[in-house]
């Protein structure tokens, strides 16, 4: 049973079309990052699942439950870090844990919870002098009271230093091994690409790609690049290497020393042998894999790479 | 008074529109957090101060101005009159924000990604609310109690108490009213409106309909009621009062209601707050709307009929 099914899900506001027949499916175990530009419709897509927003047409169902006739069944069940949200001022981090706790009638201990997030030294402290990252890890906190079966972060890395966001995916990893679905936007892909199990990418209100981070990276072209550094270089060679099934182009990047860039798809040490067989000589060789920015980017804004929604 | 509900962004053109239930252990834990939030505000603690103060200047002051004859019961009919017109304002300042201030700040998704329905949320946030109203009116009314034990010639507790119980459902009535506004609101900015709105309505607009009236039956476009009366010097006087409907219009009020309401609990006369008809325009009797009790029925409607309207709507928005 899938964690999350969106189908055909269309959200408009007045003349605004938020999103347009989405449909996409969470399995359940699995690190799902949803991902796309801000005002792709993330947010929208997770204020429906919540029932923050009903659907002009279409449906969502969350743990095999209806998202608006059993709502607070589905809450019960999940744990949410919402975005764009004030903690309450007066309240320390202890008495939000506590209404949190009391609400989902769960038995947490609230400087556990603060000590996995790396909160224990504000515990009495009211929230309305807590800085963005802190208030982002007491959100984070929250959303943990339960154990929950499903874990939905909006943006969860917004407000933390680079240090908070890897801890903030450490603590996903573990919750997703402690058997939890976790369902991740962001609108950056480095923050996805390390723990998701997949990837959804939303443009526009729609899907445009769903896939692994490795099947992402392969859809897009480009593939890997190969630098290698060689004694000399001939065009004879040039063109053995840009004759192999997997390569796709093969240019002189500079002659001192001679370098040679190649974008495959495939092995990289079948170039090297081709080079070799010439009796040229490899110096060093260095590959860069095409970033998922690059990725990212492709899809979400209007280049002539062609896209192949899945 | 104008209400916002975010036009285009009614849920119900899905044809879909569940209205959620009711968890008593739900409202019980969004009222907590509410009134543990609300209670360290420094609005509480300045309405606290405001209620102490206030009630031990007044017991001051009468039993200065009339020593002699100072009992709860005068103490009840002056302060009551000061409740009327502050219990409003104070509802309305501690309610207003209510969750239109959490949709604007966003924390209602906080509240909302817990196992809470909405209708949870908004019982939660009128009793916690009003939770906090209560206990500064409660600790106010208590200390001076000191004040009034000592300077009245005679205490009644039982009427003291009465007083503060029917104070704290008057103050309910103006907190659902503004709690429920609220709700129908996306911002403080129209919150704020909406309070003002209901404000002018039962300060200004209301008190000027009795008014009103009463020119209108002048100029004859109402018929009122001619009665006999004994004057002074004991001649019998022929005059004209308004019908018992338009009558009715002004006992809607809620701060009417209240002050009718304190006389069904304690002994307080009508002769000296709220509504007094003379017995002489009544030949028949009074009609129950504009009974004592009734008072009771229109103030408990005003607890009930913004806040149904409210649990309506609120289920039906988009947040």
């Amino acid at each position: 049973m899938p964690a999350i099914t969106v189908d055909e899900l269309t959200k408009r506001f007045g003349q605004t079309v938020a999103l347009e027949a989405l449909s996409f499916q969470v399995e359940d175990g699995e690190v799902f990052g949803f991902l796309g530009p801000n005002g792709a419709g993330k947010s929208t897509t997770i204020n429906v699942l919540l029932d923050f927003v009903r659907p002009t047409s279409g449906s969502a169902s969350v743990l095999g439950m209806d998202a608006q006739r059993q709502s607070r069944e589905i809450r019960q069940r999940t744990g949410v870090l919402p975005e764009g949200v004030e903690l309450y001022d007066r309240l320390t981090a202890r008495q939000h844990l506590e209404f949190v706790i009391d609400s989902k009638d769960a038995t947490d201990d609230p400087e556990a919870l603060l000590e996995r997030v790396g909160l224990t030294d504000a515990i009495d402290r009211k929230a309305g002098g807590y800085s963005k990252g802190m208030a982002q890890r007491l959100m984070l906190a929250m959303a943990l009271v339960g154990e929950p079966d499903l874990l939905i972060l909006d943006e969860p890395s917004t407000g933390l230093d680079p240090n908070g966001a890897r801890e903030m995916r450490e603590i996903v990893r573990e919750e997703n091994e402690r058997g939890a679905t976790v369902f991740f936007s962001s609108h950056i892909m480095e923050q996805v690409e390390t723990v998701c199990d997949r990837v959804g990418i939303l443009r526009d209100g729609q899907m445009v790609a769903v896939d692994s981070v490795e099947g992402l990276r392969d859809s897009v072209d480009g593939g890997t690049t190969l630098r290698v550094t060689v004694d000399r270089i001939d065009d004879d060679a040039l063109q053995a290497v840009r004759s192999l099934p997997d390569v796709t182009d093969a240019t002189v990047e500079s002659h001192a020393p001679p370098t040679v860039v190649v974008t495959v798809d495939g092995s990289k040490t079948a170039v090297l042998s081709a080079l070799e067989d010439r009796g040229i000589e490899i110096q060093d060789f260095e590959t860069t894999e095409a970033s998922l920015d690059d990725v990212f980017q492709s899809y979400t804004t209007d280049t002539e790479t062609e896209v192949h929604a899945q | 008074m104008s209400t916002e509900t975010g036009a285009g962004t009614d849920a119900t053109d899905a044809g879909n529109s569940p209205a959620s239930s009711i968890d008593t252990e739900s409202v019980r834990a969004v009222a907590k957090k509410d009134f543990q939030d609300a209670v360290r505000s420094w609005l509480f603690w300045g309405l606290s101060a405001f209620f102490f103060t206030l009630m031990a200047a007044l017991a001051g002051f009468l039993s200065w101005a009339n020593p002699d004859n100072f009992t709860t019961i005068s103490f009840i009919a002056l302060v009551s009159q000061v409740c009327k017109l502050i219990i409003p304002l104070i509802a309305l300042l501690l309610g207003w924000k209510a969750i239109a201030g959490e949709r604007e700040a966003g924390s209602i998704k906080i509240l909302l990604s817990l196992p809470h329905s909405r209708k949870d949320v908004l019982l939660g946030k009128l009793l916690g609310r009003t939770a906090v109203l209560s206990l500064s009116l409660l600790i106010g009314f208590l200390i001076a109690m000191v004040a009034v034990v000592f300077a009245v010639s005679e205490f009644s507790f039982p009427a003291y108490i009465a007083f503060l119980a029917m104070t704290i459902v008057y103050g309910l009535a103006y907190m659902s009213i503004a709690v429920s506004l609220s709700s129908l609101t996306r911002s403080t900015t129209m919150a704020g409106a909406a309070m003002f709105g209901i404000f002018v309505l039962f300060y200004i607009v209301w008190n000027s309909i009795r008014t009103a009236l009463g020119l209108l039956m002048q100029r004859g476009y109402i018929e009122g009621v001619t009665y006999t009366t004994t004057g002074l010097t004991g001649q019998q006087i022929e005059t004209t009062r308004l019908p018992d409907w338009a009558l009715f219009i002004d006992m809607i009020d809620p701060g009417n209601a209240y002050q009718n309401t304190i006389t069904l609990f304690s002994a307080l006369s009508s002769d000296r707050i709220g509504t007094r008809f003379p017995t002489a325009a009544f030949p028949d009797g009074l009609p129950f709307f504009l009974q004592d009790w009734f008072s009771l029925l229109i103030l408990l409607f005003w607890i009930a009929v913004p806040l149904a309207v409210a649990l309506y709507r609120f289920d039906r928005v988009d947040i």
